[in-house]
């Protein structure tokens, strides 16, 4: 830690220790999964950056979608993503969430994860190597850094176009909004 | 009088500060025997203030009260073990620096009840999150609990009635002066040894919380700031138990510095032998427990016993 | 073994087409509604593992083929020879419009998620199952989406390009 880093830590700490506590929550769709055993065992071991898988959403603060989605995994993924505590980001993993990546005329696959839950990140490729994950692993230190990693503060804003989209697919939703709706806040307001 | 009110301070200080560098030194430890770099040594220090800083969602009063109850429960068990020192007038330990500011009351009845406070607060608070893993990994640590609760009391009652007291400081006072428990209670020793992974929750008796297969047990509702407590408090119930080996089997301390050196031997060695062995069932440590520990204490409470009455 | 196989089949059912081949597969192609019956024959036959259920659109006949790949269990390590490495794929077509099977559940159990899956994806119907609800997926489809009349580009432009991207 060289001293650059000590004015920093001191100057906000919750911010320098969401940077280097990077607890991931690795959402196991499609291929993308494979590649994620080198990147936290011996072979490339992202622990010493602080990056560790935990087993619950309660527990984590990075996600990663790693791979395809498909419409029933959209449906595990915003619960997941709902229920992890702010402030989270998320990374998608792959060429498939990006655009569709070789799923891109699937009936059955969703083309752009964005428009369903918000993304800080992309690492591109089909598949990406380990390295790829540490690039974006300090990219994302940046962006947190500048605070542009914002996507939980983006979800809450735009929710309603989020559930609006979310609906649009799946019709009646099973689980209530997490966020109070506009015709809910405005009659909250006294 | 004032230096009971600072040693009360000190006490707990020291065990969250040597509770947590254990924590990020055991996984460094796992790190370099997996041929890995590893994290910093200061890792869960960042961990805990990231915790901290996160929203935190509650399900309840009781699942708040259990995260506390545990905390406290590890916290004042520290008070009443001795953290090294040398005794020197054995009716008045306090006044001749040694570490533990209850000295004088309770001694090792109080201490092997306070140790149950973690496991019952766990088990309270995750109760309430109403999650099955947490249910699962509750019954999974009562059971463990139980295993290990056997061959503990019976290794604390032959060390009792070696050395006729239920003291501890004068445990180690008698062992300043008369050579090491592990060489005048050698059997138990060794079965407290065996069973310091189970009641550290390390492998190979991390299925309370095991990740992989019931999605971190009882922690599994857990997160933000009850997190970071509990990650604290698994830090002071580590200090707490190694600790209490030190102060029965390597005669304490003379002072805190060696005292800090044998817990770190001790913590070493069980961290070396869990890094390399596989997590083991529920029923297969019950099994262990009861027998291998299990007969050496009974052995060796049997010899003290004879021993002592001839 | 295999040529009683074959001569049993043609002598107890009408109606049935069988292929043998060289490498010990038999193609058995069965009317629609006979075929729990032939299924019942080859499992009373040692034909005891049904490994799968499939089916094929063929569009240009208006056809729908529904293959059924039984194998045979190996009792033990000594008897696998020719015998035991027999494969049976009975196949059966049906007229798309009105594609129309009875359930086999009651000769192999495990054929209740096979059928369910080409119930939603070819659009074949099974009289008798006791539950044909969607399996894997999680929107209604006019067309079931594996059959070769589903355009899946122009779906997928309906669909997925009517969700707009939620702007900042």
């Amino acid at each position: 830690m060289d001293r650059n880093q000590i004015t920093k830590w001191l100057k906000s700490p919750a911010k320098m220790a969401h940077k280097y506590s990077l607890h991931a929550v690795y959402f196991c769709t499609g291929c993308g999964i494979i590649e994620i055993p080198p990147v936290i065992t011996t072979r490339w071991d992202a622990e010493r950056f602080g990056v560790l898988p935990v087993a619950t959403p309660r527990q984590g603060n990075l996600f990663m979608i790693t791979g395809y989605v498909s419409l029933k995994t959209l449906k595990a993924i915003i619960r997941t993503y709902e229920q992890m505590p702010d402030p989270k980001y998320t990374v998608g993993f792959g060429s498939c969430p990006i655009n569709g990546g070789m799923y891109w005329d699937s009936y059955n696959t969703i083309k752009h994860l964005d428009r369903y839950i918000p993304v800080d990140g992309w690492i591109a490729g089909c598949m990406p190597r380990p390295e790829a994950v540490f690039v974006g692993v300090t990219h994302l230190w940046t962006l947190i850094d500048k605070g542009k990693a914002d996507g939980y503060l983006r979800y809450k804003r735009y929710y309603a176009a989020y559930r609006r989209n979310q609906e649009m697919l799946f019709g009646e939703l099973q689980w209530p909004p997490l966020y109070p709706t506009e015709a809910e806040a405005e009659e909250a307001r006294p | 009088m004032v230096t009971r009110i600072i040693q009360l301070l000190l006490s707990p200080l020291i065990a969250l500060a040597v509770g947590v560098l254990f924590l990020g030194l055991s996984r460094k430890i796992i790190a370099r025997i997996h041929r890995r770099y590893g994290p910093p040594l200061y890792q869960p220090v960042i961990d805990v203030i990231r915790m901290m800083s996160q929203r935190s969602i509650s399900h309840g009063s009781l699942f708040e009260l259990g995260v506390v109850l545990a905390l406290a429960g590890s916290l004042v068990t520290v008070l009443f073990i001795p953290l090294g020192g040398t005794v020197i007038c054995r009716q008045n330990p306090l006044a001749h620096g040694v570490l533990c500011p209850l000295s004088s009351s309770g001694g090792l009845l109080v201490v092997m009840y306070l140790m149950l406070f973690g496991p019952l607060g766990l088990a309270l608070g995750a109760g309430d999150s109403a999650n099955p893993n947490a249910s699962i990994g509750v019954s999974r640590k009562l059971l463990l609990a139980l295993a290990y609760e056997v061959p503990f009391l019976l290794v604390i009652l032959a060390v009792m009635s070696h050395y006729r007291t239920i003291s501890i400081t004068e445990i180690v006072a008698r062992q300043q002066e008369s050579g090491w428990g592990v060489l005048s209670v050698p059997l138990s020793a060794v079965a407290a040894f065996l069973i310091l992974p189970a009641m550290l929750g390390i492998r190979p008796f991390d299925l309370v919380s095991a990740p992989q297969e019931i999605a971190s047990g009882p922690l599994a509702e857990y997160g933000g700031s009850y997190l970071a407590l509990l990650a604290v408090q698994k830090g002071v119930h580590l200090f707490v138990v190694i600790a209490l080996y030190v102060d029965l089997f390597l005669g304490g301390g003379v002072n805190l510095a060696t005292f800090l050196v044998k817990m770190l031997v001790v913590f070493v060695a069980a961290e070396m032998i869990a890094a390399v062995l596989p997590r083991i069932r529920i029923e297969s440590a019950v099994r262990f427990c009861w027998k291998w520990p299990t007969a050496l204490a009974l052995l060796q409470m049997a010899i003290t016993v004879l021993s002592k009455s001839v | 073994m295999i040529a009683s196989l074959r001569t049993g089949l043609e002598a107890t059912f009408k109606g049935v087409e069988v292929t043998d081949r060289e490498d010990g597969m038999m193609f058995v192609l069965a009317p629609g509604e006979s075929i729990p019956a032939v299924l019942r024959y080859l499992r009373e036959h040692g034909l005891d593992h049904l490994a799968l259920v499939s089916c094929v659109d063929w569009i240009e006949e208006g056809e729908l083929e529904v293959v059924y790949l039984l194998t045979c269990y190996m009792r033990n390590n000594t008897d696998y020879g020719p015998e035991q490495r027999r494969h049976v794929l009975l196949r059966t077509k049906l007229p798309r419009e009105s594609a129309e099977l009875d359930s086999v559940i009651g000769i192999f159990e495990n054929a209740e998620p096979h059928e369910r899956e080409i119930h939603e994806l070819y659009g074949v119907h099974f009289e008798g199952h006791p539950r044909l609800i969607p399996l894997f997926l999680e929107r209604g489809y006019e067309i079931p989406p594996f059959r070769k009349d589903f355009d899946t580009r122009q779906y997928v432009e309906k669909t997925f390009g009517a969700i707009p991207p939620v702007e900042d």
